[in-house]
Formats: C-alpha cells, sequence, structure tokens
C-alpha cells in the first residue's frame, strides 16, 4: 500500500505539525518575551525570557476567583452528567412503554443546537433565579443525549446472563447496578467525564448570557473582557491565554483515547 | 402471586421513569420549550417591560423584505459552511497520511487533533494576535516575502476579515474531521486492496474505486459537522472580529445574541432563530438525503 518513501511521509507530516503547532508557539514565545512585544520585527525566540506577565495576569486579575467559578461549574456538569446519564441510561436498557417515543425525542432533541434556545433559555433561567449563579451555568449541560447513548451501549453489553445469575441469587437492583454494572461501565464513565469537563471548561455563550457580576465570571468569559479591556496591547492577555490552555491541554493529552472515542461515538449518532 | 408480581412492575416502571425523569426535566428546560417558546415569540410584540401583543408575520416581513443585516449574516453563514470542504480536503491528506503503517503517526495524530478540545475563546485571541496587523507573524512572513509592502489589517478589512476567521476555524476544527476519516479509513478491509492490487490496479485507482465511496459515509459526517460548525460558531467571532468590520463576519448566530442581548428585541431575535433553525434542519435533511441516509454509518459499526 505504500506508494511514497516513508522519509516524504515524515516531510509531510513534519510540515502539516509546525502549521499546527506555529499558532501555539506564537503565543507562547509572546508572553514569555521580556521586550517590547510591539517591536518590529518580531523575534523568533523569546528575547530575555520571564515569567512577568503571569505575575502581572495573577495580581491585575482576580485570575483565581476565575478558576475557582470554572471549577466548581465543571464539577457540578461533570457530577450531573455522571450520575443522570448512567440513570437515563440504565432506564433505556429496560423495557417499557413510551420507549420508543422517549428515544425518539432524545434523538430529536440531539438536532436542536443549544445555540437557537438562547432566548428563550435566558427566560427560563431568569424565572428560576439562576441568573449570575454557578447552578444556572451548569443545568443546560448537566445531562447530554449523547453520553446518556453511550452508557446505554456500555450497559447493554454487559452480559444478560451475568444479570440475571445476580437476579436469581437475590441481589437487589440497587446492588447490580451498584456492584456490577458500574464496574462494568468504566470506560463509559470515563468518557463522560471527559467530555463534560471540555464542554464545559470551554463553555462561553451561555455564560456570558446569564452572567453579569464580575465575580461569577468563568475563565473564558474573564479572557474575553480582559480582552476587551486591555485589546492588545499587553503580553499579559497571551499569558491569560496560556494560563488557561494548559489545564484543558493536560487533561486532553492524560485522556485522549476516551475523549475521542466518545466524541467518534457521539457524532456518528448526531 | 398475581399480584405481587404486578406490584413487582409498577416498582419498576417507577423507578425507569424516575430514572428519566432529571434528564428529561434538562432537555424539556432548555431544548424543547425554548424552541417551542421561540415559535410563539417570533408571532408576538414583547419585550419583558411589556405585555405580549399579537404580531403576525411581521417580523418575518421586516427581516426578509427590510434587514439588510440579516441576509449579509445569513449568506456569511453560507460561505463559513461553503469553507467545510477544503478543511475536509486537508484532513483526508492527513488522515491518509498517518493511516501508513509509520514510527511516531500516534504522536503526529495527537498534534494534529490537539487545537480541537482547545478553548475557543482562546484559538480567537491566539489567531487575533497572528494575524496582527503591525507584528503579527501572518504579515511579518508576507513583508518578509515581499508579498506584501505594509502590514495587512486582515481582522478590520471587510474583504480579509471573513476568510481570515475561516482560516482561524479550520485549523482549530481540521484535527476532528481527521479523526473522523481516520476512523473511517480503518474501516475498509485491507482484504480489497489487496484484491485490488492482484488484479493489477494502480494506487490511483484504488484511492478511487475503493477508498472514495467506502470513505463517502465519513465525509457526509465531516460535512454534517461543518454545517454545525457554521450555526454555533460563536465564540470565535465574537473574539476575534464581534462581526465586525461593518457585519462583514456577522453570523447568524452572532446577529441573533446581538438583537436579542445588547438591543434587547427578544421578539425579533426569536424570528430569527426560527429561521436559522429551519435553515439548519433543511440543510441536515440534505446532507442526510444526499449521503443516502448513511453519514457516518461506518462509525456506528
Amino acid at each position: 500500500m505504500t506508494r511514497y518513501p516513508k522519509w516524504a511521509i515524515h516531510l509531510g507530516l513534519a510540515i502539516i505539525c509546525t502549521l499546527m503547532l506555529i499558532p501555539f508557539y506564537w503565543v507562547l514565545k509572546t508572553s514569555l518575551t521580556g521586550e517590547n512585544i510591539f517591536s518590529y520585527p518580531p523575534a523568533i525566540l523569546p528575547e530575555n525570557p520571564h515569567l512577568f506577565y503571569y505575575v502581572d495576569v495573577w495580581y491585575s486579575i482576580p485570575f483565581f476567583r476565575y478558576l475557582v467559578n470554572s471549577v466548581v461549574v465543571s464539577i457540578i456538569v461533570v457530577v450531573g452528567n455522571v450520575v443522570l446519564n448512567a440513570m437515563a441510561g440504565y432506564a433505556l436498557t429496560r423495557d417499557f412503554t413510551g420507549k420508543g417515543s422517549v428515544i425518539m425525542l432524545f434523538l430529536s432533541c440531539m438536532m436542536i443546537p443549544f445555540q437557537v434556545t438562547i432566548i428563550p433559555a435566558y427566560l427560563i433561567t431568569k424565572e428560576l433565579g439562576l441568573l449570575n449563579s454557578h447552578l444556572g451555568m451548569a443545568l443546560p449541560l448537566c445531562s447530554t443525549i449523547v453520553c446518556i447513548f453511550v452508557f446505554k451501549a456500555s450497559f447493554d453489553a454487559i452480559p444478560k446472563s451475568l444479570i440475571d445469575a445476580a437476579r436469581i441469587d437475590g441481589v437487589p437492583d440497587w446492588m447490580i447496578i451498584f456492584r456490577i454494572m458500574v464496574p462494568l461501565s468504566q470506560s463509559a464513565i470515563a468518557t463522560n467525564i471527559i467530555l463534560a469537563f471540555i464542554w464545559s471548561w470551554n463553555n462561553f455563550l451561555w455564560p456570558l448570557i446569564i452572567i453579569r457580576d464580575n465575580d461569577m465570571q468563568t475563565l473564558p468569559l474573564g479572557l474575553a473582557r480582559f480582552l476587551t479591556v486591555v485589546e492588545d496591547t499587553t503580553g499579559a492577555l497571551y499569558a491569560f491565554c496560556i494560563m488557561v490552555l494548559v489545564p484543558g491541554l493536560m487533561i486532553f493529552l492524560l485522556a485522549q483515547k476516551q475523549f475521542i472515542a466518545g466524541l467518534t461515538s457521539g457524532a456518528a449518532k448526531g | 402471586m398475581a399480584f405481587a408480581i404486578r406490584k413487582k412492575r409498577t416498582r419498576e416502571l417507577l423507578l425507569i421513569w424516575f430514572f428519566l425523569a432529571p434528564s428529561l426535566l434538562i432537555f424539556a428546560l432548555y431544548r424543547i420549550i425554548p424552541l417551542l417558546w421561540n415559535g410563539v415569540l417570533s408571532f408576538e410584540f414583547w419585550s419583558p417591560y411589556k405585555p405580549a401583543e399579537f404580531a403576525g408575520l411581521y417580523h418575518y416581513e421586516e427581516m426578509i423584505l427590510y434587514d439588510d443585516v440579516f441576509w449579509q449574516s445569513f449568506w456569511n453563514t453560507a460561505v463559513f459552511m461553503a469553507s467545510a470542504p477544503i478543511g475536509i480536503l486537508f484532513a483526508l491528506v492527513i488522515a491518509l497520511l498517518v493511516d501508513t503503517p509509520i514510527r511516531g503517526r500516534n504522536v503526529y495524530r495527537t498534534i494534529v487533533f490537539m487545537s480541537y478540545p482547545v478553548m475557543t475563546v482562546a484559538v480567537g485571541i491566539i489567531w487575533q494576535w497572528l494575524y496582527n496587523e503591525d507584528v503579527g507573524l501572518i504579515n511579518y512572513i508576507l513583508r518578509s516575502l515581499g508579498m506584501s509592502g505594509r502590514g495587512i489589517p486582515f481582522l478590520n478589512s471587510s474583504t480579509y476579515a471573513l476568510p481570515a476567521v475561516i482560516v482561524a476555524s479550520i485549523w482549530q476544527v481540521v484535527g476532528f474531521y481527521m479523526i473522523i476519516l481516520l476512523t473511517g479509513l480503518q474501516n475498509i478491509p485491507q482484504s480489497l486492496y489487496e484484491a485490488a492490487s492482484i488484479d493489477g490496479a494502480s494506487a490511483w485507482q484504488r484511492f478511487k474505486r475503493i477508498t472514495l465511496p467506502l470513505l463517502r459515509p465519513s465525509i457526509f459526517l465531516c460535512f454534517v459537522i461543518g454545517i454545525i460548525n457554521s450555526f454555533t460558531n460563536f465564540d470565535l467571532i465574537y473574539v476575534m472580529t464581534d462581526g465586525g468590520p461593518s457585519h462583514a463576519t456577522e453570523l447568524l448566530v452572532t446577529y441573533i445574541y446581538r438583537v436579542a442581548f445588547k438591543l434587547g428585541q427578544f421578539d425579533y431575535a426569536a424570528a430569527l432563530t426560527i429561521v436559522n433553525f429551519a435553515f439548519f434542519v433543511f440543510l441536515a435533511w440534505l446532507a442526510n438525503r444526499l449521503s443516502g441516509g448513511e453519514a457516518g454509518a461506518v462509525e456506528s459499526t
């Protein structure tokens, strides 16, 4: 099947990867540079690299406050997803009247992008008194259809005989769930955690709409706001950018396999 | 005995609905009710401070006959969508390269994919810096190569702003396309290629007759994602250009946000949303139809 020599493929891929990495590098360089970031020509390597801008970000904006908000929202979303999706996924493995309609409903909900619901969703959140709150930011993301189906597929894959055997031995239902089904669904749980985390961590439009309070801003909001305040006049903006990128990238690199598996299975069904 | 069984059955049903209830509630609150509410709102005159009044088709008439910005953002969305094949083509080349049995292919895959899970707000900031008129890397390269005398203000130019944003968007999503295409490639049975080789098919013929037809569902899936992307890519536009200059990069989604939350015209924004959603459903249906209802079929096996 190989038509080209290996070095040519390596060369091609090296060029592509360089193109993909340059934007990251450029921002990292700018954030570390000690010189005026507006001198021309721009330096390719950071001159007198130091961490001044990082310290600047830490003290000039409530970075820690933003971080806590982001983490709190992400925790609510992750816990919500794992628990609620597992429950719904389990229910869908059982037979009951109306199951077909519920599945149809879920599939058609998937066709509704969140972006087309923002106006009433804002009004509803206002009625619920959840504007400017962590729960308000987290709630719409707390259960995702893709992830319900990830759980359903995982539960369906557990051999019926195993569960029947446990039932005959008189093991109660809740214990079957916690002792047999949950431990056998670790990869579904991992997929849920990672997708939910990345979605909530990166979420921007929804918090932008419902958060007015400066104390409640999450990292992406803080970042966008910082951009409008300082425009692009300071390297601190790019230091902030790197500080926001790192946690997301770390988690992605650690759990790449589950992330990709979740995305491809979700995309296929969407 | 029968009574006991029925009782057990009732308890089981209760448990099932109890398990489904929270998810159903969330989808009702944040998907179904909003969609219906949008429909109602779009036929009303309404603002948070005054009672609703029936408006008939007023908002739709206004939008279609008089609102130039609506049409501009409509076309921009279409252009954004039409750019998806470029990204998919790149992704196909990369997928073919990383599908070959070479060392370090997992590293290459990771690097190409890495820009996808990154926060889009940060992507926007990274790219507006690359596009900077005076010291941006892109202008620096263009000037060094002598292709341009002075810096081009990409994001402030009505000609270049939309393509510039599209390039950033392709950079972010190309890794995702690649993963989908790669999954598709890996599902093509190797025996087909061997049989074709024995029959004397050239590499190009094998690609055209085997790879492309069998990859069709994956390619269509990428198109569907490209369509979704053009309807939902709010963050990038908001950060890079905020729809400017003079609406040159306004997409439907950013326009809806502006009308609703900056101008406070919820009723008109609801009508825009309904048109946006209808357009989206139509395209998704069309894509599915063209692919013979098999978008992503390979993945689900």
